[in-house]
């Protein structure tokens, strides 16, 4: 069988575990670790280790398309794990270079570099996959629920996506990385929006066209001091009435037993149905009360889309999931930002973006 | 309060004033109170005041409201009419000095509501709002366990709560009608509402709010819709309400809220289900809050306890879900103040 040479271009963040994911498919060869020697010294240092615990190359590079050659190997697919305001940039490059990508969440901090990503994939061919949810278990068995028709006509969605603010030393490499705006590009509506705006486009297929948004730094220190979001409540009128609402935050304790949990709630013309990402589960009891035994569903999800990716990259076909439904998904995060400093119900951008328009036209007043 | 020291006190006697759905089952409750002495229906059908007299032994039947607040064994009053008639009522029992309990919304503006509470807390008698959903069981404990302070300061709230169509009448049914029910965030949005503002302990300032018409595109009143909003110090919350369900009876009710020290759920769906053909049983989360309310209700009109629903927090819940149906209509963001009546009026802590 052929193997997929995949190589990291920057490896913070949640690049560990995708990096661990994809070496566990029989199908690919982790070919190393580069990192741009401008990223600063704890972005190389993040991506070095990655490299060393995985006992793959690693080099530092001036440019992140000389990426086989820096690890004296053919690359088939580069996988883009930064700080996300280096996502589209870096993505945009090794596109350009004819290499296929796979992007970390959230695949731009603008809506214009989204829009930039669009264009250059669409110039060059080449695959731009997004790391999203929508290969969650739970979702996909709601989506064929839906589509055998048994709730009618989906008419409302219920998101709920929170992250435990006790695992936030943990969950990410460093919480910088979440609350930098340089670095993270916003808060936690950039951070986890998309997984929710991802899932109401995936069961409905309809476009979004108008966002409402309240935020606020409601409970942790290291978001109050950085000036951005820890939670919002969020809520979208998407084609032909249908509505949902989103509820999200990085809270001191998540109501699930992993570091991150949600749940959906979609009512029909004709039924309702509900979808758990914390089932199935185990009780546990014992001298800490009841515990939880259950798969961490942001992996479970990962790992399914990746596989994919790897699935849709060796037969020469488009992941299901690409730049342009990230693209849709930003739109909605860029709207829900809007409205938070229209302090009003906003449109989402339907139209392209010119990339010297951000997504917060001044990031100094956000949040 | 046990039954056998309710037993042992004097009745309270009570005027029950309407005779739809939902006076049945208030009576039904205080009959079942031995410290509970109903001694009128008032209803502008006698048939059917007389036949809801006949579920309490020794109410009679009236169409004049005046029989029962001349009437000195009546010191407290039940009013469970529609809507637009709570104020009237309220004011008249109030003025003949009686105690009121009155069903939830209490009023269909703050000039109405502020009326009522003149007549009677003005006059010192007690004016108990038909919050219900305070007493369920599970809600009870949430709010109890959150007041506790079991989870520091609750900043966060999400209720989700479904249940199927509720509303007698077809499209006769005057809950339809937003001039009569306020729209259907004041009509049902106030349970919602009210235990936002309980649980959050705080004044919502801001809302938006969308509907959601399921069954009919007719309908002038969504059948379901939701709301979000901030309070005062930033909390922020998202309540949704749908009685569009398939089933009728079946109810899908989940409640999370996030503090700075914890986080309280409660969802019915972990709840065995007593379902037939023919009907489905309230779940053991809900079940019974009638019966309580009413018990604390003489419990309050005797001075044994605190009001655990207080006028400042219904007319803080009241002009809330008055900004949501101004929400619904206008398709933006309100601000609560812009309610008619609310800056300036009576102001008190929610909590």
């Amino acid at each position: 069988m052929t193997a997929l040479r995949v190589a990291f271009a920057s490896g913070v963040r949640h690049a560990a575990d995708y990096l661990a994911l994809l070496a566990a498919d029989h199908r690919v060869e982790i070919a190393g670790v580069v990192e741009e020697r401008t990223a600063g010294d704890r972005a190389v240092q993040d991506s070095r280790a990655v490299a060393d615990r995985a006992g793959v190359p690693f080099g530092v590079v001036d440019d992140v398309t000389s990426v086989a050659g820096a690890l004296g190997s053919p690359i088939d697919l580069v996988v883009v794990c930064a700080e996300p305001t280096r996502h589209a940039r870096l993505a945009a490059a090794l596109l350009d270079a004819g290499l296929d990508v796979v992007v970390d969440k959230p695949v731009a901090t603008t809506l214009a570099d989204a829009d930039h990503l669009v264009a250059v994939a669409a110039r060059t061919g080449r695959t731009c996959a997004v790391v999203n949810r929508t290969h969650s278990p739970a979702l996909r068995r709601l989506r064929a629920w839906v589509d055998a028709g048994h709730v009618g006509l989906p008419r409302h969605l219920d998101l709920e996506f929170f992250a435990s603010g006790a695992h936030f030393a943990t969950s990410v490499e460093r919480p910088e990385l979440v609350v930098d705006r340089k670095l993270s590009g916003g808060g936690e509506m950039l951070n986890f929006l998309g997984y929710c705006a991802d899932a109401a486009l995936y069961l409905t297929g309809l476009r979004p066209i108008e966002v409402h948004a309240f935020s606020g730094a409601l409970f942790l220190d290291s978001h109050r001091a950085a000036g951005v979001e820890d939670t919002a409540v969020v809520t979208l009128e998407l084609e032909r009435g249908v509505t949902a609402t989103i509820t999200l935050g990085r809270v001191p304790f998540a109501p699930g037993g992993t570091p991150t949990t949600s749940s959906i709630r979609l009512l029909g013309s004709h039924g309702h149905a509900v979808a758990d990402d914390d089932a199935p589960a185990v009780s546990r009891f014992g001298a800490a009360g009841r515990t939880t035994i259950a798969d961490d569903a942001g992996q479970v999800a990962a790992a399914a889309y990746l596989r994919h990716v790897v699935d849709a990259v060796l037969a020469g076909e488009r992941p299901d999931y690409g730049i342009g439904e990230a693209r849709a998904t930003l739109a909605v995060i860029d709207a829900a930002y809007r409205s938070t400093e229209a302090g009003d119900v906003v449109a989402v951008r339907q139209d392209t973006v010119q990339q010297n328009a951000s997504v917060h036209q001044d990031e100094e007043e956000r949040v | 309060m046990s039954a056998p020291q309710r037993l042992a006190r004097a009745p309270v006697g009570i005027a029950v004033v309407g005779t739809g759905a939902f006076a049945r089952e208030h009576l039904l409750a205080l009959a079942a109170l031995p410290d509970a002495s109903v001694r009128w229906v008032v209803g502008h059908d006698l048939v059917r005041a007389t036949a809801l007299a006949a579920l309490v032994p020794g109410a009679r039947a009236t169409t004049d409201l005046d029989d029962a607040l001349s009437d000195d064994a009546v010191s407290a009053v039940d009013v469970v009419t529609a809507t637009p008639d709570h104020a009237r009522d309220t004011i008249a029992a109030g003025r003949a000095g009686k105690h009121v309990q009155v069903e939830k919304p209490a009023a269909l503006s703050l000039e109405q509501l502020d009326a009522m509470v003149a007549a009677t807390e003005g006059s010192g008698t007690t004016l108990v709002v038909g919050q219900t959903v305070r007493f369920q069981p599970a809600v009870a404990a949430l709010a109890r366990a959150a007041h506790g302070g079991e989870i520091g300061s609750p900043r966060l709230t999400h209720i989700s709560w479904y249940t199927g169509h509720a509303w007698p009448g077809g499209w006769r049914g005057w809950q339809l009608d937003p001039e009569l029910s306020g729209g259907h965030p004041v009509h049902n949005g106030t349970h919602i509402v009210d235990a936002a503002v309980w649980l959050l302990g705080d004044e919502p300032v801001e809302v938006f709010t969308r509907g959601l018409r399921t069954f009919s595109p007719e309908m002038e009143s969504p059948d379901s819709f939701h709301i979000q909003l901030r309070t005062a110090s930033g909390a922020l919350a998202t309540l949704e309400l749908c009685y569009a369900l398939r089933r009728r009876g079946e109810l899908l009710r989940r409640m999370v809220l996030v503090g700075t020290e914890g986080t309280l759920t409660h969802t019915t769906s972990e709840e065995d289900d007593l379902h037939s053909d023919a009907a489905t049983a309230p779940p053991a989360s809900v079940d019974g809050a009638l019966r309580t309310q009413v018990a604390h209700w003489l419990d309050v009109v005797r001075g044994d306890a605190p009001q655990i629903v207080t006028t400042p927090q219904v007319r803080t819940a009241l002009a809330t879900a008055l900004a949501a149906q101004r929400s619904l209509r206008s398709g933006r963001r309100e601000r609560v103040a812009d309610v008619p009546g609310y800056a300036g009026a009576p102001a008190g802590a929610p909590a």
